[in-house]
């Protein structure tokens, strides 16, 4: 076995364990929602399967994989632009992968197949700049387009930058090649060896003449028209027949032409094989690497868009929903049409966004999220406002709102909430000692970070006269059977501590988190006091000293925020 | 009239029938909607994060500005929300500042503060068309049918902020309920809170209330509890089945104001979205 083939054997290996792995992490992982064995969602999974595969629906799945996963219809349908870019790479890079990389395969379906006969030579050259111009798009895409660019991470960019090397190194050996004498020798000892060396040198002297540059000017410029004659003779009859004039190779013949003047040292140096070693390890890289990605999504994204035409929404959803998360191609699209993306922006946990969500909601099921980190993809989850919108704008069609729903039933069971969630859980006495411990520095006075600060301004509270009207107007306390039990505190009460400049001690009262923000209070206090913005106030007070502690990405946007 | 539609985060998915009767009724009365890439309104991120709040709220008032249009939200709740912006945007120089660089970070504009302008579906309907040229658009007069208007607590209050109507006494709703042909009652909960702002939080309270409205709405003899916010539909149509039954018996449904003017208008059921609502008695009520 030589290199190219234990390198391959090794690399398919790899990415065909990691496909299985894949497969059996969506067997076996509890995803919020998870209900079943995962002996009933393999038996499910593969009887929904058969029973799919054996009915009429084949039909649609077929024409759906035709529409959604090779012409990518929906993508066309969102924006031009987007499926432009998404399409040139994947069109380009498949027929790569069909005509070039498994040319073994392409010379047995097509007769007469040789890589270095047009319109080969030409369409390699074309599909390589398709997948150069796509990923130029996408690059210039998520760099420049803002809501792309927040959420772009190191693997888009790693991707990105891949599947570039792939191509770019692979002109890059086209060109070096075409500039080589140990190239052209090698192919003469291997096509035609028994050439006089007259003839070899004529042939020699064709091919400079073509303006390949191997060797460029030695012979080439100063060889007479007849031995160029001779030479283009000697190329018909023993080479022409498997290998065409470079010219219709439109990006590797200009740059071999850029290289000419260092050919010689390329070519002493034994460069077209480091080239070629570099562009094989690649191209394999990539394949291994292929089931731990953001590339995975080849493979996921279009069983996805099938399995959501055609599934039905009984039985054990596992394995669709397995294959949903891992579906994601981390587009996102998603967090640039989230509805609280501002709240993201504002508040600085990247958890707020889908997209980003998604890669905790993941790590969380591999149970590799920290408390910190836990809390934080909490947080995300219960500000969201269950619009839908991600789940409508995802390309992949994943069911996000669905995953949304469950995770969140999920966190509730292992004690993460929203902040009136949490409030229940303590005595307004424990809350007011956790609070008391967590004033921030220099907000015990008139904390300035607020731009409105009603609670720490005690002239907020000097007009309240202790009437009760804001307690008497109340339907929250007027609903409760025993007000002081349930609610702790009455509102009026609440503006007495305020006037006391006790804040602290009012954070945790059921009153302040059972508001139900009527506004009839404030509408009705004949002093003008702002009963329920005070409230709105205590609880945000309240709910910034529970925040997880920021990460370290979280933290530059909060600054950015400020 | 033509104005930036605003459904905000209910509509579209939890409640498609409001979104289409308030496009059926304002098509029908010459009001024109365009629909702008908006965000949340940022009301449910206030118990969180008053700036938050306050910033979503401007973002979408950036966003109006920038195609000259004047934001219509058919939710109390948006209306409210967007209307505190309004007003702390202008009284607070601090939060001025701030939320017009953090705009600014992405590329938008704050809009000078008289210009930020935002007004619910029951105004344009009042001001814009009136309630004498609805009446005289009104091919199918509701008869005979009794309407409880449920105001929503968070257009009405604080009335200095919102600039609905009189927070104490008011009258828009009744108002439009007449021109529908039907007829408005009087019960004393009008003004209440539905109750669900506490949904998810404390569901005990919040069906309480929900409750205490539909027995005094019963008591008044209506046919129909008429609301015009998202949440308050979806406290006493979607979330009806999860009250205690036996309290709400024999209570009114819920119907969306744009589908009882839709219906007056002579439009059809299914174009104001009536089979969408929980309680098919709605329909019945009203035919």
């Amino acid at each position: 076995m030589n290199f190219f083939n234990v390198t391959l054997t090794l690399s398919l290996a790899l990415c065909l364990s990691g496909l299985l792995f894949r497969v059996a992490v969506w067997v076996r992982r509890s995803l919020p929602g998870s209900a079943h064995s995962p002996a009933k969602r393999v038996v499910y999974s593969l009887k929904e399967t058969l029973r799919i595969l054996f009915s009429p629906k084949i039909g649609a799945v077929l024409l759906a994989f035709f529409r959604d996963s090779l012409l990518q219809l929906h993508l066309l349908q969102k924006s031009p632009l987007r499926w432009g870019i998404h399409f040139t790479i994947f069109a380009g890079f498949m027929a790569l992968v069909l005509m070039h990389a498994m040319d073994g395969v392409t010379a047995g379906l097509m007769p007469g197949y040789e890589p270095t006969l047009d319109p080969y030579q030409f369409l390699r050259n074309l599909f390589g700049v398709m997948v150069l111009a796509g990923l130029a798009g996408a690059a210039v895409r998520r760099w420049r387009n803002k809501g792309m660019r927040r959420t772009t991470g190191s693997m888009d960019w790693f991707a990105l930058a891949l599947v570039g090397s792939i191509v770019v190194s692979g002109f890059a050996l086209e060109a070096v090649k075409m500039s080589s004498q140990q190239v052209f020798e090698r192919m003469v000892e291997d096509f035609s060896p028994f050439l006089e060396d007259e003839e070899l040198a004529a042939l020699q002297a064709y091919w400079s003449g073509q303006g390949v540059v191997f060797d460029a000017g030695a012979q080439g410029k100063e060889a007479s028209a007849a031995m160029q004659e001779q030479g283009e003779e000697v190329n018909e009859n023993y080479c022409g027949s498997c290998h065409a004039n470079t010219a219709s190779a439109f990006v590797s013949r200009p740059l071999a032409m850029g290289i000419a003047p260092a050919a010689s040292a390329l070519d002493a140096a034994n460069a077209h094989e480091t080239l070629w070693y570099l562009h094989v390890l690649l191209t394999f890289f990539g394949l291994a690497w292929l089931p731990f990605g953001k590339m995975l999504h080849v493979v996921t994204t279009p069983l996805n868009l099938t399995v959501r035409r055609v599934a039905v929404s009984s039985g054990p959803q596992e394995m669709a929903a397995g294959l949903g998360v891992d579906a994601c191609t981390h587009c996102g699209a998603c967090s640039a049409a989230c509805s609280v993306l501002p709240a993201f922006l504002a508040m600085g946990n990247r958890n707020v966004l889908p997209s980003e969500k998604l890669i905790s909601l993941r790590r969380d099921a591999a149970g590799r999220l920290s408390d910190r980190e836990l809390a934080a993809y909490a947080e995300g989850s219960f500000i969201c406002t269950e619009c839908h919108r991600c789940t409508e704008v995802c390309p992949s069609r994943i069911d996000l709102q669905q995953l949304w729903l469950h995770a969140r039933k999920e966190l509730i069971t292992r004690e993460q909430a929203d902040p009136h969630g949490l409030i229940v859980r303590r005595t307004a006495a424990a809350w007011s000692a956790y609070f008391q411990e967590r004033i921030p520095q220099g907000a015990n006075v008139v904390d300035t970070r607020r731009p409105v600060n009603l609670t720490d301004r005690r002239e907020s509270f000097w007009p309240c006269i202790q009437c009760t009207t804001c307690t008497s107007v109340c339907p929250v306390v007027a609903a409760a059977d025993d007000p002081v039990h349930e609610l702790d505190l009455t509102p009026q009460q609440i503006m007495n501590l305020m006037r006391m400049g006790l804040k602290d001690l009012a954070l945790g009262a059921r009153m302040v988190w059972s508001c139900v923000t009527c506004y009839k209070c404030q509408e009705n206090c004949p002093q003008g006091v702002r009963v329920a913005d005070v409230l709105y106030e205590l609880r945000n007070i309240a709910a910034e000293r529970m925040r997880p502690e920021p990460s370290r990405e979280d933290e530059d946007t909060q600054k950015g925020a400020q | 009239m033509k104005y930036a539609f605003f459904p905000g985060c209910k509509i579209p998915y939890h409640l498609p029938q409001y979104g289409q009767a308030t496009r059926s009724a304002c098509t029908a009365l010459g009001i024109e909607l365009v629909d702008l890439d908006f965000n949340c309104c940022g009301y449910p991120i206030r118990h969180q994060s008053f700036v938050a709040s306050m910033f979503s709220a401007a973002w979408n008032f950036a966003l109006a500005r920038q195609h000259g249009l004047v934001i219509l939200t058919p939710c109390k709740c948006c209306f409210g929300n967007l209307r505190h912006a309004v007003y702390w945007l202008r009284e607070n120089e601090e939060l001025r500042q701030r939320i017009r660089s953090m705009l600014h970070e992405q590329g938008l504009e704050l809009p000078p503060v008289n210009e930020l302008r935002v007004v619910h579906l029951l105004q344009a309907l009042d001001s814009d068309v009136g309630a004498a040229r609805i009446a005289s658009a009104v091919t199918l007069p509701l008869q005979d049918v009794r309407v409880a208007a449920h105001y929503g607590c968070h257009a009405l209050r604080p009335g200095a902020v919102t600039q609905f109507d009189n927070p104490l006494s008011p009258t828009i709703f009744e108002r439009l309920v007449k021109a529908t042909g039907s007829e408005p009652v009087d019960w004393p909960m009008r003004l209440e809170c539905c109750g669900n702002p506490l949904w998810g939080k404390n569901d005990r309270l919040a069906a309480k209330l929900a409750v205490k409205k539909l027995v005094d709405a019963r008591a008044a003899g209506a046919d129909v509890l008429c609301t015009a916010c998202s949440y308050c539909q979806l406290q006493f149509d979607t979330l009806r089945p999860q009250l205690p039954q036996e309290a709400v018996a024999g209570a009114p449904p819920a119907v969306l104001f744009p589908q009882l003017l839709g219906l007056a208008l002579g439009l059809a059921p299914h174009a104001v979205g009536m089979e969408a609502n929980t309680l098919p008695s709605a329909l019945q009520a009203l035919a």
